[in-house]
């Protein structure tokens, strides 16, 4: 809340006006402990009644500079500012989001910025490769690059020039290796051989796996709805252009769609298989770990009993722990086959059937090696695989390392 | 838009979380994570600490209701556990003191009738340990300590938070951080 105080006082005295901080507190903190209005909604509240006590026009406290100025898209770049702009849509995105009607990348002779249309702003629908001009959109900055937003007060108002933007293959789109991939919703082309491809019940879904290149692997999701007439086969190599990276539960993954396309290439591509080493605590081990069953014909893990896929099926037991380890600045999920699994816990996979058949429960095998394994450290080595490090080697840390201990009490004794 | 992502489990020395006294939210929803932020500027919604289990207390009047004290080199982390940490609440029932506990738990503070704010750990999970692993946290923590105190003379938003709520006096921190690292030279 003080962060919120800070910046509503901080925005009117920008205005010349000066209020007390105590009296913008006092009455955000009666909004939202005493009559739980909801932090954003209190915000407004408090904004408006303090606009209205000063008399300052929504204009002039939103927009800064009341009417709103005609920019050019490479001009853009201060966030929560008012704008108008005249674009041409370039290009239109799949989108799942219901809260968004339309989100695409709009271009000008300088540049190009994505824009995202709310589904509650009603706004016109706009068609790709035609020229509008947009009033009273606001610049945001997300994930450090910016992008314009379209709001109820916002006007979109096609017209008939055809402003000469850059084109899309050269202009937009650029070759990139995996490992550079690290922003959510742009462009990018890609030069990958194909490690895996994945089972796919997903209708809206063509293929979907893994490429790959010299530095990293990546998810790949083709829509069905691309129509892309190239179908994939693993251990191919690919070039995949105007593939557009998103981010999904967390992790970055590339999409194909309607302007994407792929070509097979001749070039041998050398998948990264550089391993990962880290050393750090164990803080968790996950459910599915210990002793598992798997289904005879798919091998994946079952659940109850049952297969995804298949059904109830007469699994067949293995061993494998899923666990986090965390340096206290990052936590990296790492998985444990059978024989390291073994080799660290102790317990062999016929030591943990006759554990569990003991105990009449799968369950004492998990705990057993919760008991033994979490809250020590260990260094661990293997490749990276999707967010895993799939784990090659493991070792339990238990002596101090005497030169990092001399190092760090010289490091604080010059504090 | 970014899904989820596990929480971080920081390390702080007891000194610096009995210190600490400011909380908030990151995000307006009642699902946002709450966060503890500490006078180096660590923020803090899950901590891992490794110290020695001093005391235990049933405390709790219908349901059992634990308090443990574990200590380290710079002073002592209260912990609570009832019936919704479930498996810290048995290691506690069922371990003797003095013992080695490893914990994963969440900070929580409370404020007392005179306004001042406790700080405690609501552990998700307890484990008994070895000494060699609370040696190895102790300097893990120093480490990490002293990397924040880096960082605080620097303009890092969360840097100039910590400077601007606390006052971080920085000579402070890093004697914290030396006598935590001289209690196990002097093991050597």
């Amino acid at each position: 809340m003080n962060a919120m105080v800070t910046e509503i006082k901080n925005k009117f005295q920008e205005l010349g006006v000066d209020i007390p901080a105590e009296k913008i507190e006092e009455r955000l903190e009666k909004l939202i402990v005493k009559f739980k209005v909801p932090q954003e909604e209190a915000k407004r509240s408090v904004v408006n009644f303090f606009r209205k006590e000063y008399n300052i026009s929504k204009d002039q406290f939103y927009g800064g500079q009341g009417e709103t100025s005609f920019v050019k898209v490479a001009d853009i770049s201060e966030d929560g500012k008012w704008v108008n702009l005249k674009g041409k849509v370039v290009q239109l995105w799949d989108n799942a989001h219901g809260s968004i009607s339309q989100v695409g990348l709009l271009a000008d002779e300088t540049g190009n910025i994505k824009f995202i249309s709310w589904a509650v702003a009603e706004m016109p629908v706009v068609e790709e490769g035609r020229t509008y001009i947009f009033k009273n959109v606001v610049c945001s900055e997300w994930n450090g690059k910016m992008e314009v937003t379209l709001n109820k007060s916002s006007s979109i108002e096609e017209i008939p020039d055809d402003i000469h933007v850059q084109s899309r293959t050269q202009g937009i789109a650029s070759l990139v290796k995996v490992a550079e991939i690290s922003d959510d919703g742009t462009w990018v082309d890609l030069k990958g051989k194909i490690v895996q491809l994945w089972d796919n019940t997903n209708e809206s879904i063509s293929q979907v796996g893994l490429i790959g290149d010299e530095t990293a692997t990546i998810k790949f999701i083709k829509w069905a709805r691309a129509e892309i007439p190239v179908e994939l086969i693993e251990g191919k190599n690919y070039l995949f252009r105007n593939a557009v990276t998103s981010e999904w539960n967390g992790k970055l993954e590339i999409t194909l769609n309607k302007t994407s396309s792929i070509e097979e290439i001749p070039d041998e591509i050398e998948v990264s298989t550089r391993d990962a080493v880290l050393t750090a605590a164990m803080v968790d081990i996950q459910s599915g770990s210990g002793l598992i069953k798997r289904c005879p014909q798919c091998n994946r893990s079952l659940t109850k009993g049952a297969c995804a896929e298949h059904g109830k099926v007469d699994g067949v037991y293995d061993l494998r722990l899923k666990a986090v380890l965390d340096t206290g600045t990052i936590a990296q999920d790492i998985l444990l086959k059978r024989e390291v699994t073994e080799e660290i816990s102790g317990i062999s996979l016929e030591g943990a059937i006759a554990m569990a058949a003991d105990a009449l429960d799968q369950g004492v095998v998990l705990e057993a090696m919760k008991q033994k394994l979490v809250g020590k450290y260990y260094t661990v080595s293997g490749p990276r695989i999707d967010r895993y490090i799939l784990v090659e080697s493991i070792k339990q840390e238990s002596t101090l390392d005497p030169e990092l201990l001399a190092e760090l009490i010289n490091e604080a004794e010059v504090f | 838009m970014a899904g989820y992502t596990r929480e971080v489990a920081r390390r702080i020395f007891a000194q610096e979380f009995r210190e600490s006294n400011l909380t908030f939210k990151d995000g307006n929803d009642q699902y946002s994570p709450q966060y503890l932020f500490t006078p180096t500027g660590a923020k803090v919604n899950r901590m891992f600490i490794v110290g020695t289990l001093t005391e235990k207390e049933d405390i709790g009047s219908d349901s059992e209701y634990w308090r443990g004290r574990v200590s380290d080199p710079t002073g002592s982390f209260f912990i609570y556990a009832g019936q919704y940490q479930p498996e810290a609440a048995q290691v506690l029932s069922e371990c003797d003191t003095p013992e080695f506990v490893a914990i994963v738990g969440k900070p929580s503070t409370y404020t007392t009738p005179e306004g001042e704010i406790r700080t405690s750990i609501r552990p998700e999970s307890m484990y008994i340990v070895d000494g060699e692993t609370r040696n190895l946290w102790v300097l893990d923590t120093a480490r990490v300590t002293l990397e924040r105190l880096k960082v605080l003379s620097g303009s890092h938003p969360d840097a100039l938070r910590a400077k601007e709520h606390y006052r971080t006096d920085t000579k402070h921190y890093s004697s914290m951080v030396l006598k935590a690292l001289r209690s196990l030279q002097e093991e050597y």
